[in-house]
């Protein structure tokens, strides 16, 4: 709102009349009445370039509320003076009232606009409020489906690992079974080849050379020591079996992990090709509350990859240290190393570079997820000097 | 703040009638034209109307002239009452002095009433006057009409509110004069210290009330 242009202000006789409508004004009220008039203003001084009026002229108001805004002067009886002040009151009066209702008309307005302008800008912040609720909504979706996945293949992979630890302990209780009776039956052999060796006194020297007994028995000693071993072995597979897929321990517990990957190197030692080299090299670490059998998963699936990379021959090194309060564990092969344009994608759900049905592509996922899900952080780099470098941190 | 011009010697009230739609606020500035006595006093100016409704204001200029040659001036304004019209409401009410809220008593109305009244008080606001200090009164019109709230009725439902609470039947007269009466009271209290009424000009309360009109007859 301007000052001075308020509707209900004061109008001077200048807003109402421009000084060509008093000279016309005046013209025409000189024509009626045959005497010249004059427009004085408020103040009783000529308005505009009306000529002052003659000396003893009577005078008539031009009143719009209460006192004059100007006055009428001229040299004829005050009633028709009166008469004519009356009529230029009116044309005043509408003048005056049109300003009003115009003026008053732009405050509104310009106060309805105001108001429209404040509803606006509310309408427009609220608006913001939603878009950016709904931009957030975007993201909360996203980070929620995100972790769907990553649970839908940490079960997937759960479900796997039951599957195998049971086919492990099913194949385990099949094999000690055997072995049990393997064994009892070996040690009754081992028993009655020393009874059989008695026959000696007996049997005459020249069957018994013949039938070059001698060597049978030396020969027979051997076989059952020999079968004896080969039996010890299975077990001890077996044993590593039982260990590896954890099955008998499905509970977090505080393990040795040089323990876990010395009993995954056994394991992995009867699959690699000649040659490769596998090299342990394990320093003493701190307890490690884990999952053992999943632990063990994501360090198989991480193995298996550089047992892969030198396939044709090479060396895989697995070492273990304690680093403050972390535990870290780096798998190195010295195969050729991953492309630089991969490497960011090896940790991808279902990205491989082996060809269809060789591998699903979720090894090394699995193995971040598992362990992610521990707390833990794995890395990848391809080191300058050539190879690749895994390398698992572990808060003890 | 009323408007004082030193080299005019005047000094001018602007008085709102406010209130619901035709509750009668352009009824009670006609017959104030006939009842109040005031030294000055002027045509009532209606603009234009629709249907016999208010579409901007009516204006209603009363006022005296002091022994101690000052012009007290009164423009009593009514706003259009019609909710549609609230941006012009606003701005009449703009530098108002004193208000006159005019409730419609029939028992129909009472929602009406409370809204208009909510409208003033928001619109007080908006216009940065404050409705602790500004001079109220409340008149109760239509009391001619059957099916209206009793006296007892809404002086209980108005017993907390500090504003003179006045009667009419602003159609045959009746309490439009008291209610400017009981406004030009308030005027005086609110403003006389401010322009110094009863010293420099010699207008004690009474005096003050009974030049612009109002008082008992």
């Amino acid at each position: 709102m301007n000052p001075g242009n308020e509707f209900d202000r004061d109008f001077t006789l200048q807003e109402l009349l421009a000084p060509r409508d008093a000279a016309e004004l005046c013209a025409a009220a000189t024509g009626l009445l045959g005497v010249p008039v004059s427009l004085l203003d408020a103040g009783g001084a000529p308005f505009a370039d009306s000529a002052p009026p003659a000396p003893g002229a009577a005078r008539a108001p031009l009143v719009l509320e209460l006192e004059p805004l100007g006055f009428l002067a001229a040299d004829c009886p005050p009633s028709a003076l009166a008469g004519i002040a009356r009529l230029l009151r009116w044309g005043l009066l509408s003048r005056a009232r049109l300003r009003m209702v115009s003026d008053l008309h732009l405050e509104a307005v310009r106060a309805d606009y105001a108001k429209l302008q404040q509803q606006n800008e509310a309408l427009k912040a609220s608006e913001a409020k939603y878009r950016e609720l709904a931009a957030n909504l975007d993201a909360k979706v996203r980070e929620q489906t995100q972790i769907i996945d990553e649970r839908q293949r940490q079960l997937y992979q759960a479900e796997r690992l039951a599957s195998i630890g049971q086919l492990a302990a099913g194949v385990a209780h099949e094999i000690n079974n055997p072995l049990g009776f393997i064994g009892s039956n070996l040690f009754a052999a081992e028993r009655y080849r020393a009874q059989l060796a008695a026959l000696r006194d007996v049997i005459p020297p020249a069957v018994w050379q013949q039938q070059d007994l001698d060597f049978v028995f030396a020969d027979f000693a051997d076989l059952l020591r020999d079968t004896r071993e080969g039996l010890e072995r299975i077990a001890r597979i077996v044993r590593d079996l039982k260990g590896f897929s954890s099955v008998d321990q499905p509970e977090e517990q505080l393990v040795d992990l040089n323990a876990q990957l010395t009993a995954l190197l056994a394991v992995v030692n009867g699959q690699k090709p000649e040659a490769v080299n596998l090299v342990a090299d394990l320093q003493p670490l701190p307890p490690l509350m884990c999952l053992p059998g999943h632990l063990n998963q994501a360090f198989l699936a991480i193995l298996q990859n550089a047992l892969q990379a030198v396939e044709a021959g090479g060396t895989v090194t697995v070492r273990s240290r304690a680093v403050g309060d972390n535990i870290t564990v780096s798998i190195r092969d010295d195969g050729p190393g991953i492309p630089a344009e991969v490497l960011p994608r090896v940790f991808d759900p279902f990205f491989t570079t082996r060809g269809v049905g060789a591998g699903t592509g979720l090894g090394l996922t699995v193995a971040r997820d598992i362990i992610l899900a521990h707390s833990g952080k794995v890395d990848i780099s391809c080191p300058l000097e050539g190879g690749t470098v895994v390398t698992v941190a572990l808060p003890a | 703040m009323p408007e004082f011009e030193n080299d005019a010697g005047r000094l001018t009230f602007k008085l709102v009638y406010y209130g619901p739609a035709q509750g009668g606020k352009t009824t009670n500035l006609m017959q104030l034209h006939e009842l109040a006595d005031a030294q000055m006093k002027g045509e009532l100016m209606t603009l234009e109307t629709q249907h016999d409704r208010t579409l901007f204001f009516d204006l209603l200029p009363l006022g005296f002239r002091t022994a101690s040659g000052l012009t007290i001036r009164f423009r009593l304004f009514t706003v259009p009452g019609q909710v549609a019209h609230d941006g012009t409401r606003k701005a009449v009410l703009s530098r108002a002095d004193g208000v006159v809220f005019v409730a419609d008593s029939q028992r129909n109305q009472a929602t009406n009433n409370g809204e208009a009244f909510q409208n003033l008080a928001e619109n007080l606001g908006r216009v940065g006057l404050d409705i602790a200090r500004l001079p109220l009164v409340v008149q109760f019109n239509k009391r001619d009409l059957p099916d209206i709230l009793s006296e007892d009725e809404i002086r209980a439902r108005y017993a907390e509110a500090p504003w003179p609470l006045v009667f009419a039947a602003a159609i045959d007269g009746r309490g439009v004069r008291e209610t400017f009466t009981a406004l030009l009271h308030a005027v005086w209290r609110r403003y006389a210290d401010e322009f110094d009424l009863a010293g420099a000009h010699g207008l004690g309360e009474q005096e003050f009330v009974a030049a612009a009109g109002g008082g008992m007859p």
